[in-house]
């Protein structure tokens, strides 16, 4: 493949991805929370605030997204490693890897949503708890800051921004 | 700062007749936290609750559900955005307290006269919306019926002929109709209106073949339907109810109203006499706490020591000194029973709420508010760092504050919380060279004409994230060192030696090893570390014995794990000025954009600047709040904290719109006049000195 | 290496890793996301389940107005206002029971499709007591309409039972479902009016067992364990007090309900009450009913209680195990049958004149009685 095509595709993975799942995770958290809803409307504050925890990964991607558009150069100066030469696509290799990197670890939206489900459930059921919940649907999103990191390393020093 | 309130332990022991007048006085001074009585003596008996608090609480039931009642159709003032930060206070009405009998005969008279009132009208209103119910039923079926062109007079049953209305599933019907001759001779009609899947049927049979027809309707699941009340044809009838509908509907509204005015009317002094009967279950429901023998009642309970002369003041002026009174400081043993009230000067104070939500310290332990409020605000600034976002978040916190601060309560806890965190923010967002992510730089090149201008900063935060990394490992390790740190101290204080060397020391010296290290002092980093880690095996084995191997493999990366944690201040500070540069480059995308000779894209975008910052700027401090809490709670509490400590929970009244004022003559006068013979002068004040 | 070989690794490479991973996160989500919604509505509704001041405010009632005046802010009002002014316990109790089946209901509306089943054939258990009270008060000469509870869906045949006036019509309006079998039975002499009981439960016992065994995975384990144990404690019960009035073994052995897994033989061929308590306490009910070992012999009535309390704790230990699984539902039913009997225990002390006192401390350790 063309270097162009893997540093699209590590784009668009980190965004796409950590994006689909953030999706997926505040739709499982919507769910709860219109659950929570539809008992008593005092719930609505909580659970709209455990709801939006999921989002992160989705920024996460975007960042990604544009750090390895920013390194390509298709941001600025002009597309780097236009060439078909190995060195060209070794490091447009590594920007895909950072991209799936993060979008990969973009997936823990996704139990995060479930997390923040069932953290919805228990707040609703004892508002005390709701600390706590946070507390445990943030546990879910380490593994994207890791990747976050991962990524950025990958693309600060095997490609340079 | 640092350490809790200093609580004493009091018992009491006074005469019998006191006792109304000594719960209340405490009730509404509200600064002792009751216990159980403990004593092995057999004499004493636990006090019962009488007829005065369970009258109490049963009309605090019966209240509130009036009161229920009346919210519901109270007419409400509109508030809008300037009552969300500006709330009123609500008034407060005053009331002069004459004993537990009096307080309940008021509340009985108020009560015959505002309860039929209130009740009739919920009766009335009950029925109608019955009778509305009713009438929707039959409307529905008559819609049912509504294309048959029959008088529903002969849908009903005669003298001699039973008539049955109903439907029936399409597939069923032919089998049922079969099988209703067969029963009935053929002495069977059945008419029918096909609806969507199921058939409408009117069966019709005689009288006397109704009992062998019933159960076969049965077997083909036909669904009966009433045939409502009314003369004609179904569509006629129909017209009929729905007028009828509309009547009964405009008599509910009228009661509505009649429902609002008595609102007006009575909804005050219903809240006002709810929150005395509660506040006067509250002390029938502490009762339980409390011992007696046939004159004297002892009671027992925790208490703030410099709060202490003063309630024993009291009490001593309340009972004519007719009371025994027992200080005692905690002891060992008690220290898990010793309630918190946690004691910080009045700016850090509303910080003791992030510490209260994840549990307060034991009373040995550290109170870590003081360092929590900056840390906390700090990581919130680092992770939101944006000068304008901060000012945002500021004006609306600045806002709360000055609304809630006459309420101290929780909305005014956090809006201060936040307002301190929005400095931080500023601050770092002047660090960095951030206003609206690089939209500061945009407009000051636009308008300077100096294409390569940039605020002042020590680093762009997109430009260099490796940069950002590695302060956020090092603000990490700082603050790891600060909870090791803390938690030695507290642990040499507290007599535990061997905890403090090996399970704290350990971690400060690794800690110690590793800075060195980073900034190339190898030698004496590498020897720090070494003794770091040899203290950590040591403490591993002296702790789980068998497990330390495992353990020493977890626990370490367990720690590398924590600090890695600490990248999240760098995730979140990118996500900032990653989100507000998006929001930047679609404005510019937009802004060129013109139908014509309309500049279409100004309009659009600011439309698109303002609402993707305000957005950017929500979702962001969301996650700045969440994860700055949870590097406090998970990473930094985990180093030494274990926030077991009971909350103080005095007994306390509840006064949001009553005040009362103790009546002490006539309360003292119903004391006395139980009393009889004075027992003589006893007051003493024994001060004992316990361990701790 | 050369280009090609490098794309070829990494291609092969990718592929696999995202053909994984669609197939985990596809499994992952179909498994939680239906439970979402139903578990945070449910857990909503338990913070509206009653408390035990609550419970002890309705004791306070004094006469049984004042008892549904105090629920008339529940979602027990509208079933009580149709009973109008008529309130006697027993009415209430129906008003109770269809409060209940509603429950069921209501789980059966929002719980995903694959166990949706489940929720209704619990309504249905209002199937056969219908039938059989019916029946029992025909025998009786009694107005069956009166004991009938307005739910199950069989319904409709139940009111066609009550309004027919020949016990041939009655089996006339039951031909088609599977209880007309027994009841032909019981018409014809074979069995009797007790085993035909037993045989209606027999048989609504398969249709949940069968539903239960044709589910899946996580799903499966949990419904089979509330079905074993549902079954088992009726079991135990049926056989302490048949061996407490000294009934034969082969006589017991016509009432016992399949599908529960705990042996029974040596249980029902014990000598007496005292051995076949023995061998219980080899089972896993022996810790079970530790706690009343001591006086389980002299009354029988204290176990019910303790092997209730030990379902619902099983099944809030499956909760655990199994968060966002069908366990919250089942909980949460078993919670709402407990609130359900204790406020029917309560109508009826109340109509009875007890005490308020003496209601709360005979409340807290209510007696239950119930079938599966």
């Amino acid at each position: 493949m063309d270097p162009i095509v893997y540093v699209a595709l590590g784009a668009a993975l980190a965004a796409g991805i950590a994006g689909a799942a953030s999706a997926f995770g505040v739709g499982i958290a919507g769910a709860a929370a219109a659950g929570a809803i539809a008992e008593d409307e005092k719930n609505f504050k909580n659970a709209l605030i455990l709801e939006g925890l999921p989002m992160t990964q989705s920024i996460y991607g975007l960042i990604t997204l544009f750090l390895i558009l920013l390194s390509a150069g298709i941001i600025g100066s002009g597309f780097k490693f236009s060439a078909n030469t190995t060195q060209n696509i070794v490091k447009s290799a590594i920007l895909f890897g950072a991209g799936l990197t993060v979008g990969l670890t973009g997936l823990s939206a996704i139990p995060q949503g479930i997390i923040a489900s069932s953290g919805i459930g228990a707040v609703a059921k004892n508002p005390k708890t709701f600390t706590q919940s946070i507390i445990f649907a943030a546990m879910a999103e380490t593994m994207a800051i890791f990747g976050l990191v991962g990524a950025l390393i990958m693309i600060a020093t095997g490609v340079g921004l | 700062m640092f350490k809790p309130v200093e609580m004493v332990k009091v018992n009491l022991l006074t005469l019998e007749n006191y006792r109304d007048v000594l719960l209340t006085y405490l009730h509404e001074k509200g600064v002792v936290e009751l216990r159980e009585v403990s004593s092995g003596i057999d004499a004493l008996e636990r006090e019962v609750l009488d007829d005065v608090y369970r009258k109490a609480s049963s009309y605090s039931i019966s209240i509130s559900r009036l009161a229920d009642f009346l919210d519901r159709y109270r007419r409400r003032t509109k508030g809008g955005i300037k009552a969300v930060f500006f709330p009123r206070e609500k008034s407060k009405k005053s009331y002069t307290y004459e004993g537990p009998q009096k307080l309940i005969e008021d509340v009985e008279r108020f009560l015959a006269e505002a309860e039929p009132e209130i009740k009739e009208l919920e009766s009335r209103m009950g029925d109608l919306i019955a009778e509305i119910d009713r009438i929707n039923v039959a409307i529905e079926t008559l819609e049912l019926l509504s294309n048959l062109d029959l008088d529903v007079h002969y849908m009903r049953s005669t003298r001699l002929l039973e008539i049955t209305v109903g439907l029936v599933e399409r597939q069923k019907f032919e089998p049922m109709v079969a099988e209703l001759r067969q029963v009935t001779n053929d002495a069977v009609v059945a008419t029918v209106r096909e609806l969507e899947d199921r058939i409408l049927t009117i069966v019709v049979v005689l009288k006397r073949d109704f009992d062998k027809v019933n159960p076969v309707l049965a077997k083909y699941s036909f669904e009966k339907i009433d045939i409502p009340e009314g003369r004609g044809t179904p569509a006629e009838v129909l017209e009929d109810y729905r007028r009828r509908l509309r009547e009964k509907e405009e008599e509910l509204k009228k009661a509505e109203e009649e429902a609002a005015e008595l609102a007006d009317r009575y909804y005050e002094d219903i809240v006002f006499y709810k929150e005395l009967m509660e506040n006067e279950r509250d002390k029938g429901n502490a009762l339980s706490m409390l011992r007696r023998t046939k004159f004297t009642l002892l009671l027992s309970g925790w208490v703030p020591k410099d709060e202490l002369d003063e309630v024993i003041g009291g009490v001593k002026e309340l009972t004519d000194g007719k009371v025994h009174v027992e200080v005692s400081e905690p002891s060992r043993e008690e220290v898990e029973d010793v309630p918190i009230k946690l004691k910080n000067p009045k700016w850090l104070a509303p910080f003791e709420m992030i510490t209260e939500m994840y549990g307060v310290p034991r009373y040995d332990e550290i109170d870590p508010t003081p360092i929590i409020a900056f840390t906390y605000s700090f990581f919130f600034g680092f992770m939101l760092t944006d000068f304008f976002y901060g000012l945002i978040v500021a004006i609306i916190a600045a806002l709360l504050v000055m609304g809630h601060r006459k309420f101290q309560n929780g909305t005014y806890r956090f809006a201060y919380t936040l307002l301190w965190s929005s400095m931080f923010t500023m601050g770092m967002g002047i660090l960095f060279g951030s206003y609206f992510g690089n939209a500061g730089d945009i407009v000051v090149r636009y308008l300077t004409g100096n294409p390569s201008f940039h605020f002042p900063r020590i680093a762009d935060t997109l430009r260099d994230p490796i940069f950002v990394l590695e302060l956020a490992l090092a603000i990490g390790l700082a603050h790891l060192f600060t909870g090791y740190t803390i938690g030695f101290i507290v642990k040499l204080k507290n007599g535990d030696k061997k905890g403090a060397i090996l399970d704290q020391l350990s971690w400060m010296l690794i800690i110690l090893g590793v800075a060195l290290l980073a900034v190339k002092m190898k030698t004496v980093g590498e020897g720090l570390f070494g003794v770091g880690i040899i203290l950590f095996a040591v403490g591993e084995v002296v702790n789980n014995g068998g497990l330390a191997g495992l353990l020493i493999i977890s626990d370490f990366f367990g720690f590398v794990g924590s600090w890695l944690s600490y990248a999240r201040l760098m995730a979140l500070a990118l996500a900032t000025s990653g989100i507000a540069m998006v929001v930047n480059i679609l404005t510019q995308m937009v802004w060129g954009v013109s139908i014509g000779p309309i500049k279409l894209g100004i309009l659009m975008g600011v439309i698109v600047f303002v609402g993707g910052q305000l957005f950017s700027t929500a979702i962001n401090a969301l996650g700045a709040f969440v994860h700055s809490l949870r590097l406090q709670y998970v990473e930094f509490f985990g180093t030494f904290y274990s926030g077991e400590g009971r909350q103080f929970k005095p007994f306390a009244s509840r006064r949001e719109v009553s005040e009362v004022r103790l009546n002490k003559e006539k309360l003292n006068g119903v004391a006395k006049s139980g009393s009889g013979s004075g027992s003589g002068s006893s007051v003493s004040v024994v001060v004992e000195n316990g361990g701790a | 290496m050369g280009v090609a070989a490098i794309s070829g690794i990494l291609d092969t490479t990718v592929a696999l890793v995202f053909t994984y991973i669609a197939y985990k996160t596809g499994a992952y989500i179909h498994k939680y996301t239906p439970y979402s919604y139903p578990n945070a509505r449910i857990k909503a509704m338990e913070a509206k389940l009653f408390d035990e001041q609550r419970f002890n405010e309705l004791a306070e009632s004094g006469n049984l107005e004042n008892f549904v005046a105090s629920l008339e802010d529940t979602a027990y009002r509208e079933y009580l206002t149709a009973l109008g002014g008529d309130l006697t316990p027993w009415n209430i109790e129906r008003a109770l029971d269809e409060a209940l089946a509603d429950t069921y209901l209501l789980m059966a509306k929002i719980m995903p499709g694959r166990v949706r089943g489940f929720f209704k054939l619990l309504a249905d258990r209002w199937d056969v007591k219908n039938i059989a009270n019916v029946v029992k008060a025909r025998t009786a000469g009694e107005d069956p309409e009166r004991y009938i509870v307005e739910a199950g869906s069989l319904f409709g045949r139940v009111q066609a039972m009550a309004e027919a006036k020949t016990p041939e019509e009655m089996l006339v309006a039951l031909e088609g479902t599977q209880y007309a079998e027994p009841y032909q039975r019981y018409l014809l002499g074979e069995i009797s009016l007790a085993e035909f009981e037993t045989e209606l439960y027999r048989r609504y016992c398969g249709t949940l067992k069968d539903y239960v065994s044709s589910r899946k995975g996580d799903e499966r384990v949990i419904l089979e364990e509330f079905m074993r144990l549902r079954v088992e404690r009726v079991n135990v019960l049926t056989i302490l007090r048949a061996k407490r009035s000294g009934i034969p073994p082969e006589v017991i052995e016509r009432f016992i309900l399949p599908g529960g897994k705990l042996k029974l033989e040596p249980l029902i061929n014990a000598e007496d009450l005292g051995m076949a308590l023995a061998e219980l306490d080899s089972t896993e009910y022996g810790k079970v009913i530790w706690e009343v070992r001591e006086t389980v012999e002299k009354d029988l009535a204290v176990i019910e209680p303790v092997l209730s309390r030990y379902i619902l704790r099983r099944m809030r230990d499956m909760e655990r195990f199994y968060p966002l699984s069908v366990a919250t539902a089942v909980a949460y039913t078993l919670e709402k049958e407990e609130e359900v009997r204790k406020l029917k225990a309560i109508a009826k002390l109340i109509h009875d004149g007890v005490e308020p006192d003496r209601i709360k401390e005979l409340v807290s350790e209510a007696e239950l009685v119930e079938e599966v």
